[in-house]
């Protein structure tokens, strides 16, 4: 699971994505992390291991 | 490097479901996209024996124009193409020479750039059109500007939505099946291909609906909101069988648009039309996902809120001949839908012959679904009637069928647009559209649920007539 709701209180959803926008890109490249690191999971994330869906979503008036 | 999850408050979350994000949610969606390509840009940098020249100049200062220019959407689709040719192998991101389109009202500023020369804009779905001429500017122009006067004006908070994510604009060549085309990838947050508008509220439509693609893919991005590796089905939105996440998209995007003409419906019988289509659209989709098991937990969640957002908007009163019509849009789809992605196997048929044949009643049969050929644009000639009759117009356009059996259907006339059917069908056995209309307006539930059995059965026994099969078909059966 990517997500979750924390026990009791309020709900809050949670993604294996990891805030990264303030980091430098140079810094990044420099970085090396372990399989299981938080990095790790958020790369194999973007590069589409595990996710489902197609890449284009589109639109035609004639629908 | 200390870095947290994103995480999203369950009531911030809700609201991103019902498609009205707030100022926080869409800051962390615009941070999780950038991470998304630092993380990209990353991996190309990595792959690539020295230093590439974008690199070093662009991508790896931090100044304003450095994360400007990794936030860019272009930036995460090149890389993202970069990964899947290999670094090596992608050529460098080209200078970003759009055209700048500004356009503000009432204190709302919307700035895009219209990328008209980027090669890397063919990989958004669409066909892209050539470098725009001064007069093709000048419409895109004019067009955005009054798209944004009635924006920023009557939807403001769609509006504000919409100047928060959107941030290129890429022409594509027209399809002359279609008004107008459009398109967004998950890979370019903020992009949307799109054919030039016909006129301002086209565009405004056409970017809302886009616009809402990408806040989803973003959310996506985030959390899990469909199970993986399900089955296909039906979407109010397409010809084709669709995944979960595409029934989704097609929800969460005219969710949007159904927003936009419930705010003028009161004051325009096409606007009317539109929103009693895709109110129920809408809300049918959303259901039918929250049945199907096809949503993990966040995307139940999320799915609710959309529900929760347009279930209200099913009891606001439209004009009842707008409603009907609406209706009958709707159930044409479906019906068209069943009878291009459903067949009745030989087994089933064989059995229904033979049924016919010695007197008995029609037996229980399950349509197959047939192999997916991929995406098709709507053959919607009685939709454009009906359009056409809606806007004053004549009833019978150049080239339509506009036969008799259309208008009488779209009168609400059923006997007699039956029988025109009926006539149709004895000439063409394999006519879908008339096979549609014949369902639309029969008195037997079982034909107008299933035309692809009652087509099946029609085609085998040639010598029976439809008017006769389709009372054998749709008697109720003994026992």
């Amino acid at each position: 699971m990517h997500e979750g709701q924390d026990d009791g209180g309020p709900a809050e959803w949670r993604s294996v994505m990891i805030d990264l926008s303030d980091s430098s890109l140079a810094d990044l490249v420099e970085l090396t992390g372990q399989d299981d690191s938080a990095l790790a999971r958020a790369l194999r994330r973007v590069t589409g291991d595990g996710r489902s869906g197609e890449p284009i979503a589109g639109f035609n008036s004639a629908l | 490097m200390t870095v947290q999850p994103f995480r999203l408050g369950d009531a911030a979350f809700a609201a991103l479901g019902a498609g009205r994000p707030s100022g926080d949610t869409l800051g962390a969606l615009r941070r999780a996209e950038l991470s998304r390509h630092l993380l990209l840009l990353r991996e190309v940098r990595r792959g690539l024996p020295s230093t590439p020249v974008w690199y070093a100049e662009s991508a790896a200062g931090d100044s304003g124009s450095a994360r400007d220019w990794i936030a860019d959407p272009m930036t995460g689709l090149w890389a993202a193409e970069a990964l899947r040719r290999g670094p090596s192998a992608m050529p460098a991101p080209a200078p970003r020479n759009g055209h700048r389109l500004t356009a503000s009202h009432d204190g709302l500023t919307l700035s895009v750039r219209l990328e008209d020369t980027d090669p890397v804009r063919a990989h958004l779905g669409l066909v892209p059109s050539a470098p725009v001429t001064p007069e093709e500017l000048a419409h895109w122009r004019s067009c955005l500007e009054r798209a944004w006067t009635l924006l920023a004006g009557e939807h403001r908070p769609a509006a504000t939505t919409l100047a928060g994510v959107l941030r290129v604009i890429v022409p594509v060549r027209p399809d002359p099946t279609a008004d107008g085309i459009s398109a967004t990838s998950a890979e370019a947050f903020g992009a949307v291909a799109m054919s030039a508008p016909p006129d301002p509220v086209a565009l405004a439509v056409g970017l809302l609906h886009e616009t809402q693609h990408s806040v989803l893919n973003a959310a996506g991005l985030l959390f899990d909101l469909v199970e993986p590796d399900g089955t296909r089905g039906y979407s109010p939105w397409r010809d084709d069988p669709r995944p979960a996440f595409g029934v989704l998209h097609g929800a969460y995007a005219y969710l949007a648009v159904t927003r936009f003409w419930r705010g003028r419906a009161r004051r325009d019988r096409y606007a009317g039309f539109e929103f009693a289509r895709w109110r129920t659209a809408v809300a049918e989709a959303a259901s039918g996902l929250r049945d199907s098991c096809a949503l993990t937990p966040a995307g139940d969640r999320f799915v609710s809120a959309l529900l929760d957002e347009v279930r209200p908007w099913l009891a606001e009163p439209v004009d009842p001949e707008v409603e009907r019509l609406a209706g009958l849009a709707n159930a044409d789809h479906r019906l068209r839908w069943r009878l291009r992605n459903l067949r009745v196997g030989p087994v089933d048929t064989a059995r229904l012959v033979a049924a016919w044949r010695s007197g008995r009643d029609a037996p229980e049969v399950t349509p197959l679904q047939v192999p997916w050929s991929g995406r098709e644009l709507a053959d919607g000639s009685r939709l454009r009637l009906v359009k056409a009759l809606l806007k004053g117009e004549s009833a019978a356009p150049p080239g339509g069928r506009g036969n008799g059996a259309d208008a009488a259907c779209l009168r609400g006339a059923h006997g007699s647009a039956r029988r025109a059917y009926e006539i149709d069908l004895e000439v063409d056995r394999g006519n879908d559209a008339a096979w549609a209309g014949l369902a639309l307006v029969s008195p037997h539930p079982a034909v107008r649920a299933r035309p692809e059995v009652m087509r099946a059965v029609a085609q085998a026994v040639p010598e029976a007539p439809i008017a006769v099969l389709a009372d054998w078909l749709g008697k109720p059966r003994r026992g």
